[in-house]
Formats: structure tokens, sequence, C-alpha cells
């Protein structure tokens, strides 16, 4: 049984953006941050691979290209598990809101798209809470790569260089990129994510999203 | 004699020797090793949590206690998967005997006593091909107490502090110890271990062991 299919018993409320870079998502979520902050709520932010215990060791890793599909699933992963028990499950329980950059979808979009299996990945992160709200920035692989390749060629891993679709990092980011929307989109129905047009305004999504959260708010009894 | 199958499917061969700790897995090892070595065998020794990826960031994480029960088992099976991935199998394809100290029922045993979820653990290692043998070393509590507080001491995680059985170091040695003998009991029949008195002679055990080894090996499947 997974934890992500049930709605969770916390106070608080946790809220996670996801897409691929570029989508735009971090811009939103730090717009909703210091929004929610200037109302006086409180709130704390966490982003993917950022834990003390694993992230600079997993960084490295990526540098010396010596991850498999099946590790950097798993480093991850370890990650997720340690900011899920230091960070955000004690935040949940003293009733914060908690903002999350990417949550263990992006694991399922980019470690399935890297050719692990789909249900083997879901029973690793089986214990990650569900989001009381999950939002999809939905952008194509090519406004994608022009928003963040203006002044640099593709990271190794993000242009799953590794699954040697192409010798040439533009190209394999293409491939690559296209797999991980085509995982995002499957889960929209699986998880009920929010699918939102990433090339829409900046305002224009910021207005959905708080929106949107204040209804989840309201409805648990929460009024902004 | 019948052609041996391997469970794997790949040319060498996977062995292993499972117990607790201080139960003589090393000691055997090596023994075994220079058994095979010593008929021409081509063979390989892969210890549990050496991986070049993740090995020290686990001694690190556990030297400041930083882990819980779910980044433990995580870390351990990524360790796991990048030795599988580098050592184990390449060296199985190239038709080694590889000898594996510990393979994932420790992981199996110390997650489940740490308050995981069986299934989960189980499905972390889903993928790991099944060995051809597996010794257990089979050793009562109380002698494996005298073993390890006569030679490395008693550490946190072994002792299982982390659980939180007791803020006695020897009590909670006693009950953590206890708790994964009691898996490694269940896991018994469930994946076909050998198991072996770990109290007889290093000689007695080590003649066992070859024994096994030798019945496969004069089957001619590496030939």
């Amino acid at each position: 049984m997974s934890k992500l299919t049930e709605k969770h018993n916390y106070k608080g409320t946790l809220v996670c953006v996801e897409g691929i870079d570029g989508s735009g998502k971090s811009t939103q979520l730090a717009l909703l941050r210091d929004w929610l902050k200037s109302i006086g709520q409180d709130v704390i932010f966490t982003e993917w691979n950022s834990s003390e215990l694993i992230s600079q060791t997993t960084k490295l890793a990526k540098k010396k290209n010596m991850l498999s599909p099946r590790t950097f699933s798993l480093l991850h992963a370890v990650d997720f598990a340690d900011r899920l028990k230091q960070v955000i499950d004690p935040a949940l329980k003293a009733g914060f809101i908690v903002l999350a950059d990417r949550y263990a979808y992006t694991a399922f979009a980019r470690d399935v798209a890297r050719g692990v299996d789909p249900q083997w990945v879901r029973n690793v992160y089986n214990f990650a809470i569900k989001p009381d709200l999950a939002i999809y920035f939905d952008i194509n692989p090519k406004d994608s790569m022009e928003r963040i390749c203006s002044n640099r060629t593709p990271k190794f891993y993000e242009a799953g260089m590794d699954l040697k679709l192409s010798n040439d990092p533009y190209e394999s980011y293409m491939i690559f990129q296209g797999r991980v929307i085509d995982e995002y989109k499957k889960m929209v129905d699986e998880f009920g994510l929010i699918k939102l047009d990433a090339m829409d305004s900046i305002h224009s999504k910021q207005v959905r999203i708080r929106e949107m959260l204040k209804e989840v708010l309201n409805n648990k009894g929460v009024n902004i | 004699m019948t052609q041996f199958k391997t469970k794997h499917g790949y040319e060498g061969l996977l062995i292993v020797i499972e117990g607790t700790d201080g139960s003589g897995k090393s000691t055997q090892l090596e023994l075994l090793k220079r058994y095979i070595q010593a008929q021409s065998y081509g063979v390989i020794i892969s210890e549990w949590k050496t991986s070049r990826l993740i090995a020290n960031v686990i001694d690190d994480a556990k030297d400041r206690n930083l882990l819980n029960a779910t980044t433990y088992s995580l870390l351990y099976a990524a360790d796991f998967a990048d030795r599988l991935e580098n050592t184990i199998i390449p060296a199985l394809k190239s038709g080694f005997i590889v000898l594996l100290d510990r393979y994932y029922y420790t992981a199996l045993a110390r997650d489940v006593v740490r308050g995981q979820d069986i299934e989960w653990v189980k499905n972390l290692y889903d993928y790991a091909p099944e060995p051809d043998l597996i010794f257990y070393l089979d050793m009562p509590v109380d002698v494996l107490l005298k073993r390890i507080i006569g030679t490395t001491g008693l550490n946190y995680y072994e002792s299982g502090r982390d659980v939180g059985f007791s803020s006695d170091f020897y009590k909670s040695f006693e009950i953590y110890q206890n708790k994964c003998l009691e898996q490694y009991e269940k896991m018994k029949s469930e994946y076909n271990f050998i198991s072996i008195d770990g109290t007889k002679s290093i000689e007695e055990i080590h003649s066992i062991m070859n024994f096994e080894v030798q019945k496969i090996l004069n089957s001619g499947v590496l030939y």
C-alpha cells in the first residue's frame, strides 16, 4: 500500500511543483513563498537533491558520470527520504505549509525515462506523503531547451547522455526530456497532478496557483 | 552426473556466505577462495558495503548518527546496486566464481529489524541475481557476543542502538542480534540456505563448504 495515494492527516499542507527544467516551476514557487510569508503564514521550502546526507555525493557522482539508472534512482531516493523525515514530516506536523520544488513524481518521470521499471520506483517511494496540491508545468522539450541552454550546453544526465541516445547533447536532451514529459503526462491522471501550461504568463499562473492553494486551505478550515 | 544449471543464467557462479557479525564469514571466504584458486578457476571476492560510489558515505553518516531506518535501507541498496552492476555481474558474465561476503539477505534481516516492511525491502533488491549457493553460518547469540566484544568491540549500529531497544549497550546488542537471527531463521527455508553450525571448528566448516562447491565444479558447469 502506498502512502502516495492516501490523504494525509497532518495539520500542515504540502504543495509541490513538477515539470522539466525551464518550465518555470521554481519561479512560481518563489513567488508563492514570498507571498505566503508576507501574509504571515508559516512556510518552509525544500528542493530536490538538497539533503545534507547525500546531495553532495550525488552531485559529485554525476560530475564523474558514475551513475547507472538504478544507482541514480536510489541516491535520489536517499535524498528524498532524508528530507522527508528531517524536514517535510516535522514541518507538516507543526502545521506549516511545505513547498517542495520537485517531489517523488520527478523520480517516477526521470527514472522511468531511463528504463527503470515504473512499479519498482513507485514501490521505492511508497513512504512518500501525498501532497495536498501537486502542480505540473507542461512545456515542450524545445521551449525548455531554449530557456535553459541559451548560454550553456545541457548537462550529461539532464540530457540523458548516459542512455546513449545521441552523441549530440542538444539532440539527446530533446529525446530524453521528451520521454520525461511523456511520463509526467501519464501521472496527471494516475496521481491527480494539476497541469498548467508553462507558456502562460508568470502572472496568470501565479493567480491560478494562489486560487488553488486558498481552496485547499479553506477545506482545512484555514482562511487566507 | 547431471549438468548443474546456474540460477541466474550467467557464465560464472555466485556463492554467498551469510551470517551475523562475528560469525566467521571473512575467514571462511578467504579459505574458500584459496581452495577454488588452487583448481585454476577465476575467483573474486566482493564484500558488503564496499562500493566506490557510496561506502564511505555510509560510514561517515553512521559515525555522525545521521541515518533513519529508511535512509539506512536505501543507502545500502545503492551500495549494493553499484557493486552489482560494476563488479558482480561483469565478473559473472566473464565466467568468474564470485564469492560474496553477505548478500541482500543481510539487508532483509537488518532492515526488517529496523521496522521496514519486508515487501518494501524485497522490492529494493528484486533485480538481484539468485545465488547458486548460500552458506549460512549459524551462531548462538552468546557466542557472537563474546567474539565481538573480544575483537572489534560493540559499535552503535551493530548493537542496534539506533533502533532504541535499550540504552544499555550490551542489552541492546543482545536484543538486536537476536532479532536479526530470527529473521535469518525465517529465510533459511525460503531461500534454501545451507545452514552450518558456526561453532564448529574453522576446518570443519571449511570442508563442508568445499564439499558443496566441489559438487558444482565437478558437474563441469564452468568448462
